[in-house]
């Protein structure tokens, strides 16, 4: 069921930038992305009880994490009506609830509280629809925990940049009292360093001169630019109006900034995107696309010795295993594995 | 001095929201106790309530802390109506041939190559595990005293099979159980089935008439759970001995921090400080050593099974391949032997006729030399 979890994430995510097109915290204009996406549908799949329990609960565990930070508003807005839809859309009984965490109960209270100041009526009439209807367990941790369970790919998991807020650490980071505290612990530096020359040098440098004038430009510089790229985004937007066609260059751009892992794009270049811009793949780049050819696996001590077995035309192997206390599943599967479904056709070409 | 203790009153609360200690590995350690009383402490108990409040109610509760007139709500229910989520009249039991979204796409093409497998795929394993996940959802009890009381904390623990056998090497075998936090550690010690609690010693090819019908569950009654530093044991029975003694003793004399001692059946859950996610111990017949994962900790949910007396509830049981008897390939083994000239391999099963045909004559004397041991199937427990 794991196997569903990158599919579930980007259909997720391409209703939530369709969402985020639109500028609006509506319920309405959720619905419309919903339905014009046929969202529901996405249950669809034979009776299976079972198949259609697991996926409920995977839906739910990818969907919950939009309603809580470090999501906007408007994508915790849309995450909540999401998790509203996938929770009445399911079709399982009894349905599968929507798990939320203790450590973050005070954030889902604070979101209600803003919606409270900010009269979004719909916001909030969802939400508490959602408590009475008891769509809720009240738990220790988002979601369950299996020590040593199999990793999952980091990249199904990781945050969705184009839904967070631009980041302010830099900012946050270097406060005038912390240049202050920086400019005293410089001259104290310098202080010391010098008094390690009894005559010092007028060609050495000691220190790094305007440390903290160079650190503030630094901050002033990136905040700055910050600010002209959102400004030259929205300009952008406004202009193109949030049709259809502008909501899914969005996902395709989304979706390119994510394959995109390992290329480079000059940072500033999405702030002039009238100068075409080409992406500009870093050394290693290259070097990982080759990498799985040059890469050609001798086969495994487990296949050497099956086909060794065969050739010698072992025929009462199969009656002595019979006797055998140990597993003779293992020796049967090189035979299934060609019959295996492939769960990543793109990934096919790959040697491994 | 008050300000001082409810500052610290506060850092032991904040200490006991779980949080991650390794992202999406296990949480911090905390206290289960404490743990719940904040969930109840922040909730309007009406939200974990097992009845539903009148929809009236909640309209006029929403328009009055609103502030809106009652047309607004109306306007807002019709928005927000459940109905206009569906699209049409598909058919839900079908994926779309010609998906746009992702999830079916792949959903389709799975579809598609399942129809392609002759043998029949619907596992039977999986749908009995749906089965037994779901049926005791739900249950009322038919006695009202047995009904769980809100608020009441449900745990989850994995408990890990050991590695009896090459085969379940490759397979996660565990077996998945519910409990309340109100339930004593030996309300889950008693829960756990495991095959070693079922074996019967000794070796009995010369009177394979008289297997004793006792097994090691009746016999060796010491256990304990090891959880955060401390040895729950067993102590309820006159046979039972604290087992975890010689742990502790080599512990001691390698310089390692003194462990405590506790009685399981003296502990809850609620006294208890632990992570979820994180790897513990159950320990049973001296050496049968199991991983508990403690893997969910939450409210009880009005859907959830309510009847206190099915608690602690097996919801996941891994299934193991019964071992055939090697002669007849038809009857589970009884026996197993060794160095027995008779026998194809060593060790050897058997079912009890083809054993007792085997190896003895009409009259019943033993043929040749071999020893048999009484033999306890892991399947016993499907
Ligand atoms: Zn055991
Ligand atoms: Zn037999």
């Amino acid at each position: 069921m794991d196997n569903f979890r990158g599919p579930v994430k980007a259909d997720c995510e391409e209703l939530l930038a369709r969402f985020q097109a639109t500028e609006s915290v509506r319920y309405e204009q959720f619905l419309e992305v919903w339905r014009d996406m046929n969202f529901s549908s996405i249950f669809y799949s034979k009776p299976e009880a079972n198949e259609r329990r697991m996926f409920a609960r995977l839906i739910m565990s990818v969907a919950s994490p939009y309603f809580f930070p470090p999501y906007t508003f408007q994508i915790r807005v849309a995450g909540l009506y999401l998790l509203y839809g996938l929770f009445n859309s399911q079709l399982i009984t009894p349905k599968e609830k929507i798990r939320i965490a203790l450590k973050d109960w005070e954030d889902a209270m604070q979101f209600q509280r803003d919606a409270v100041n900010a009269q979004h009526y719909d916001v909030l009439y969802i939400f508490r629809k959602l408590l009475s209807d008891k769509a809720f367990y009240f738990t220790a941790m988002p979601t369950p925990l299996c020590y040593g369970e199999k990793k999952e790919d980091r990249k199904k998991t990781e945050i969705c940049e184009e839904f967070v807020d631009p980041s302010s650490r830099p900012q946050e980071l270097i406060t005038t009292d912390v240049l202050e505290e920086i400019g005293n612990i410089h001259e104290h530096y310098e202080g010391m360093k010098k008094s390690i020359f009894a005559e010092p040098d007028p060609n050495l440098n000691l220190i790094q001169q305007n440390l903290v004038p160079k650190l503030n430009g630094a901050i002033l510089t990136y905040s700055s630019w910050q600010w002209n790229r959102t400004e030259s985004e929205q300009q952008q937007d406004a202009g193109e109006g949030p049709s259809n066609q502008e909501s899914s260059r969005r996902a395709q751009l989304i979706a390119s900034i994510k394959s995109r892992s390992y290329g480079q794009v000059a940072e500033a270049s999405k702030s002039r995107r009238h100068r075409q811009t080409q992406l500009v793949p870093a050394d290693g780049a290259d070097f990982s696309q080759k990498l799985p050819s040059k890469k050609k696996r001798s086969p495994s001590l487990k296949t050497r010795t099956q086909l060794r077995f065969n050739t010698q035309g072992n025929e009462s192997e199969g009656l002595t295993r019979l006797w055998c206390l140990s597993a003779v599943k293992e020796e049967k599967a090189p035979e299934k594995r060609k019959k295996k479904f492939n769960w990543n056709p793109e990934k096919s070409s790959d040697p491994s | 001095m008050a300000a001082r203790s409810s500052l610290m009153h506060e850092e032991k609360q904040l200490e006991n929201v779980p949080a991650y200690e390794f992202i999406n590995v296990n949480s911090n350690e905390f206290h289960i106790g404490t743990f719940r009383d904040l969930w109840l402490d922040v909730l309007n108990p009406k939200v974990y309530s097992y009845c539903n409040s009148a929809p009236e109610i909640e309209d006029v509760e929403f328009i009055e802390e609103m502030g809106i007139e009652p047309k607004t709500l109306e306007e807002l229910k019709i928005i927000c109506s459940v109905d206009s989520l569906r699209s049409g009249h598909e058919d839900a039991d079908n994926v779309p041939s010609d998906p746009h979204l992702s999830t079916l796409k792949l959903r389709k093409r799975r579809q598609d190559y399942k129809e392609t497998l002759t043998r029949d795929t619907v596992d039977r394993h999986e749908v009995y595990a749906n089965e037994m996940e779901m049926i005791s959802v739900g249950k009322k009890p038919d006695n009202p005293r047995d009904l769980i009381p809100e608020g009441e904390i449900i745990l989850t623990f994995n408990i890990m099979y050991p590695i009896l056998f090459q085969r379940f090497k490759y397979v996660r075998a565990y077996q998945t159980l519910h409990v309340l936090g109100s339930q004593r550690l030996s309300d889950l010690r008693d829960a756990i089935c495991c095959v070693s609690d079922l074996q019967v010693f000794g070796e009995f090819s010369n009177t394979p008439d008289m297997v004793p019908q006792f097994i090691s569950k009746d016999h060796y009654k010491s256990a304990f759970f090891f959880f955060n530093g401390t040895f729950f044991n067993d102590a309820r029975f006159p046979e039972c001995q604290d087992i975890s003694m010689t742990t502790q003793e080599w512990a001691r004399t390698r310089d390692f921090p003194d462990f405590k001692t506790a009685k399981m059946e003296d502990t809850s859950f609620y006294d208890l400080k632990m992570k979820v996610g994180f790897p513990y111990l159950y320990n049973h017949q001296g050496d049968c050593e199991h991983v508990v994962i403690l893997t969910d900790v939450r409210l009880v949910h009005q859907d959830d099974c309510l009847d206190i007396k099915l608690y602690p509830l097996i919801t996941h049981k891994h299934r193991v391949v019964t071992r055939k008897c090697s002669v007849c390939h038809l009857y589970i083994s009884r026996w197993i032997t060794t160095s027995d000239a008779l026998a194809p391999t060593d060790p050897c099963l058997f079912c009890d006729q083809c054993f007792r045909m085997f190896h003895y004559d009409d009259k019943g004397n033993k043929l040749g030399d071999f020893l048999a041991y009484a033999y306890v199937d892991p399947g016993t427990f499907n």
